[in-house]
């Protein structure tokens, strides 16, 4: 999923020097800068870093300057010249201001070619759809904006790892507002998003393992467009990486009444944000079960669950004992590439067997066990044959041994007796 | 079944393959006894192992497929499924590197007892080259079983040569039949490994055993001179060593069934070398002697330097007759400072890669 690699991108690209922040450019202007020049002398902490910071921005290194938001010209060193406010000067920009100062470029698809053909132009309508949005339109300036993400003057590409959106840094992004407790019960929006999903299986995923596939903020919620997903699209998002899990839901008997309860898909039984692992325990009576929570004990739906449950821990556990006869093999030296290669297929079934759990039939699940029972015998079979081998090759080992070690006596024997009648016979 | 007592068969030997002539050598042939008799085994023992090395190669030779698509599979059959397989090919392993050991305790009793002195020059010539020549199927028979380990070893072997100046990149070729190791290079090693290293050390084997019987066994100088007390070759002597062939079997058969020769993964020769990547025990020393050379030596690489090293040392142990003539002396501590290198060097690459590099 691509961020706005700025919605600031190209934030300025739409005036000519002299034509201020309102009028469209086209191509960036001469070098002459002389903003950057009386910015940088200043001691003022509000004006000397911006300027600074300026000089490393994706903007700046494209040709565009100050006047290209902010407005002004930028060939005046005199003060006054430079702010005129007939030549567009805007200064600070209002938080209102900023999603059409940076739209003005980054909507222009003529003008995004020329730095990047393949970059996107719907960052601005996006959002305008989106919750942050809705509410800066209504004037809510504590929401997010353009700058808010992306930096205003240090602005990085987003695959940049200095950038605050950068795949690997988007959640603490987000997180800057979202863990803020105080700003999100003024929107009566949770401020634990973070920690929820720092202790999900997709954080385990991303930031143990690295895998930038693994969903953070964005990927579910978008990222111009951010917004919750609604009950009746729950399973579309998670679908997007889950496809078989989301067309079997689709094709489940759950699909129907969850709709009409209003239930949220997916997240009725994984939750949203703190989406652990999965286990054989969702399916069973107690305190992780998840079917409990609808199916009375006793229930057709209750027993179906049950049935699901002994199918699948059975599996496991017929994996897990085949594993260990197989890995003992192994230990001993044993050949047992034939006994790995079932075991694979077995886990293989068991993760079928999981996935089929989606379609919330019993019979469904059952089958694909029983493919796996099938796969996990024959390996443990193996992994037991390989064993008896084992044990045959060390009870030959010792039969040889004995006869080796009987041999060598009677040669000792046999030696000695000859060395004795040589001596006595003087040779 | 006797005719004039001696039996029909007997008679049928005698007359046709000259058996009185060889029983009179045997018997003719004794073996001094001193101190340093022991050391007399380890040749009779490289044998026996040489000679189980070939019956359980040629026992393997019936189910390998010298190919890179099958050799894998084929060894992987054998070890699995072929009735006793596995015991054939792990003896075939194991006796493969208590081969190379016991050639190297023979040669190094040889050189320190100075056993090669005139006018066995010709024994000990034979003798190192039979060494290189076991240590050649020691690196052919490597690979073989094409599993991931080999692979890259032996493409870090094959890379060797390549570093001598002039002809070196040419041998790398020839060695690898391209410029990489591949598939061409598997077929290359077994013909090298079945076909040309059996023939040729059958035939140096052969006059090296017969330089032995010509010149009979040497006695070292510190014990020479003195009443020395001889047996018999044949039966005495030749018993002993059947105690020691028998101690040798018990051990292969032993290493073989609670240790079975892994196989390892299939190499592949897209995928990136493993970590860990190391010879056979025997070139440990060369591999991590070249691993601490600089890149540069007075502007010469600094392996290109290690590998003419390694030449000069080779021509130096086949030469050792005729130099010990020079400097004895010389020859002794030479011998001393490089089997301690080599040692070292061993030491250094078997520890773990953390503890090597601190």
């Amino acid at each position: 999923m691509r961020s706005a690699p700025g919605i600031v991108l190209l934030l300025l690209a739409v005036a000519a020097p002299d034509a201020g922040a309102e009028a469209p450019a086209t191509k960036p202007p001469p070098a002459v800068n002389a903003c950057i020049d009386c910015h940088v002398a200043l001691d003022d902490p509000r004006i000397s870093p911006p300027a600074k910071l300026f000089a490393d921005d994706v903007h700046a290194k494209a040709g565009f300057t100050c006047v290209f938001c902010h407005g002004g010209d930028a060939r005046q060193e005199d003060q006054e010249k430079a702010h005129d406010p007939a030549k567009g000067f805007l200064g600070k920009p209002r938080p209102q201001q900023i999603p059409e100062l940076c739209g003005k470029c980054h909507s222009d698809p003529a003008l995004m070619k020329q730095y990047d053909p393949s970059e996107r132009v719907d960052q601005l309508s996006e959002y305008r759809s989106s919750g942050h949005g809705k509410a800066l339109a209504k004037g809510d300036t504590t929401v997010a904006e353009c700058a808010s993400c992306h930096g205003a003057h240090g602005i990085q590409p987003i695959k940049d790892s200095r950038s605050p959106v950068s795949p690997t840094k988007i959640a603490q992004t987000c997180n800057r507002c979202h863990g803020d407790a105080k700003l999100m019960t003024a929107h009566g929006l949770p401020s634990d998003v973070y920690e929820k999903w720092s202790r999900s299986v997709h954080y385990a995923a991303r930031v143990g393992k690295g895998d930038l596939s693994a969903p953070t903020c964005n990927s579910c919620h978008g990222n111009h467009g951010a917004a919750p997903p609604q009950v009746d699209s729950v399973a579309n998002v998670c679908g997007t990486c889950h496809v078989t899990f989301a067309d079997q839901f689709k094709l489940s008997p759950h699909w129907e009444p969850f709709k009409e309860l209003g239930l949220p898909g997916c997240v009725a039984c994984h939750e949203n944000h703190e989406i652990v692992k999965p286990s054989e325990a969702f399916l069973a009576a107690g305190d992780e079960s998840k079917c409990s929570s609808c199916h009375e004990e006793g229930s057709a739906g209750a027993r179906a669950a049950a049935a699901m449950h002994a199918d699948l821990v059975g599996l496991d556990g017929e994996i897990r004992n085949a594993t260990r006869l197989v890995d003992r093999a192994e230990e001993a030296g044993m050949e047992i590439s034939r006994a790995r290669f079932d075991l694979v297929a077995a886990t293989n079934a068991l993760t079928r067997a999981r996935s089929e759990v989606h379609l919330f039939r019993a019979s469904a699940v059952h089958d694909a066990v029983a493919e796996g029972r099938t796969v996990a015998q024959k390996a443990a079979s193996g992994g037991e044959a390989r064993l008896k081998e084992r044990d045959f090759r060390r009870r030959g080992l010792f039969v040889s041994l004995g006869l080796i070690v009987l041999s060598m006596a009677a040669l000792i024997v046999w030696i000695r007796d000859r060395d004795r009648s040589m001596r006595e016979s003087g040779e | 079944m006797t005719h004039g007592g001696e039996s029909r068969l007997r008679a049928w030997a005698r007359d046709r393959l000259g058996w009185d002539d060889l029983a009179r050598m045997a018997a003719k042939k004794r073996v001094p006894v001193h101190r340093y008799t022991i050391f007399y085994y380890l040749g009779g023992m490289a044998l026996f192992l040489f000679l189980v090395q070939t019956a359980t190669g040629i026992l393997l030779l019936l189910y390998y497929r010298p190919s890179a698509a099958e050799a894998f599979e084929s060894v992987q059959y054998v070890m699995a499924e072929v009735p006793f397989g596995w015991l054939i090919r792990s003896i075939h392993s194991w006796g493969a590197n208590l081969f190379v050991g016991v050639v190297f305790a023979h040669m190094i009793s040889v050189l320190f007892l100075r056993a090669y002195r005139a006018p066995r020059e010709m024994t000990w010539v034979t003798g190192v080259v039979l060494c290189f020549l076991a240590l050649g199927f020691g690196f052919s028979g490597y690979l073989l079983p094409w599993n991931t380990l080999a692979f890259f070893a032996t493409k870090v072997g094959t890379d060797v040569p390549a570093q001598i100046p002039g002809v070196g990149h040419l041998l790398s070729r020839i060695l690898r039949g391209g410029s990489d190791v591949s598939g061409a290079t598997l077929s290359r090693f077994y013909g090298i490994h079945v076909a040309i290293l059996p023939a040729v050390t059958t035939l140096l084997l052969g006059a090296h055993l017969l330089l032995v019987q010509r010149h009979g066994m040497s006695v070292p100088r510190s014990v020479e001179g003195r009443n020395r007390r001889t047996i018999p070759f044949v039966p005495d002597f030749l018993m002993r060593d059947m105690v020691g062939w028998l101690a040798a079997v018990g051990l292969l058969a032993a290493l073989a069934a609670f240790f079975p020769w892994e196989l390892g993964v299939k190499a592949d020769p897209f995928a990136p070398a493993p970590a860990g990547i190391r010879p056979e025990w025997y070139f440990l020393w060369m591999f991590q002697g070249l691993k601490y050379l600089p890149s540069r030596i007075a502007g010469i690489p600094g392996e290109t330097l290690g590998v003419l090293f390694f030449g000069v040392l080779a021509v130096a142990l086949v030469a050792v007759p005729w130099l010990d003539r020079r400097g004895r002396r010389g020859v002794a501590v030479a011998a001393v400072l490089v089997l301690a290198l080599a040692a070292v060097l061993t030491v250094l690459a078997l520890l773990p890669v953390s503890a090597s590099r601190s």
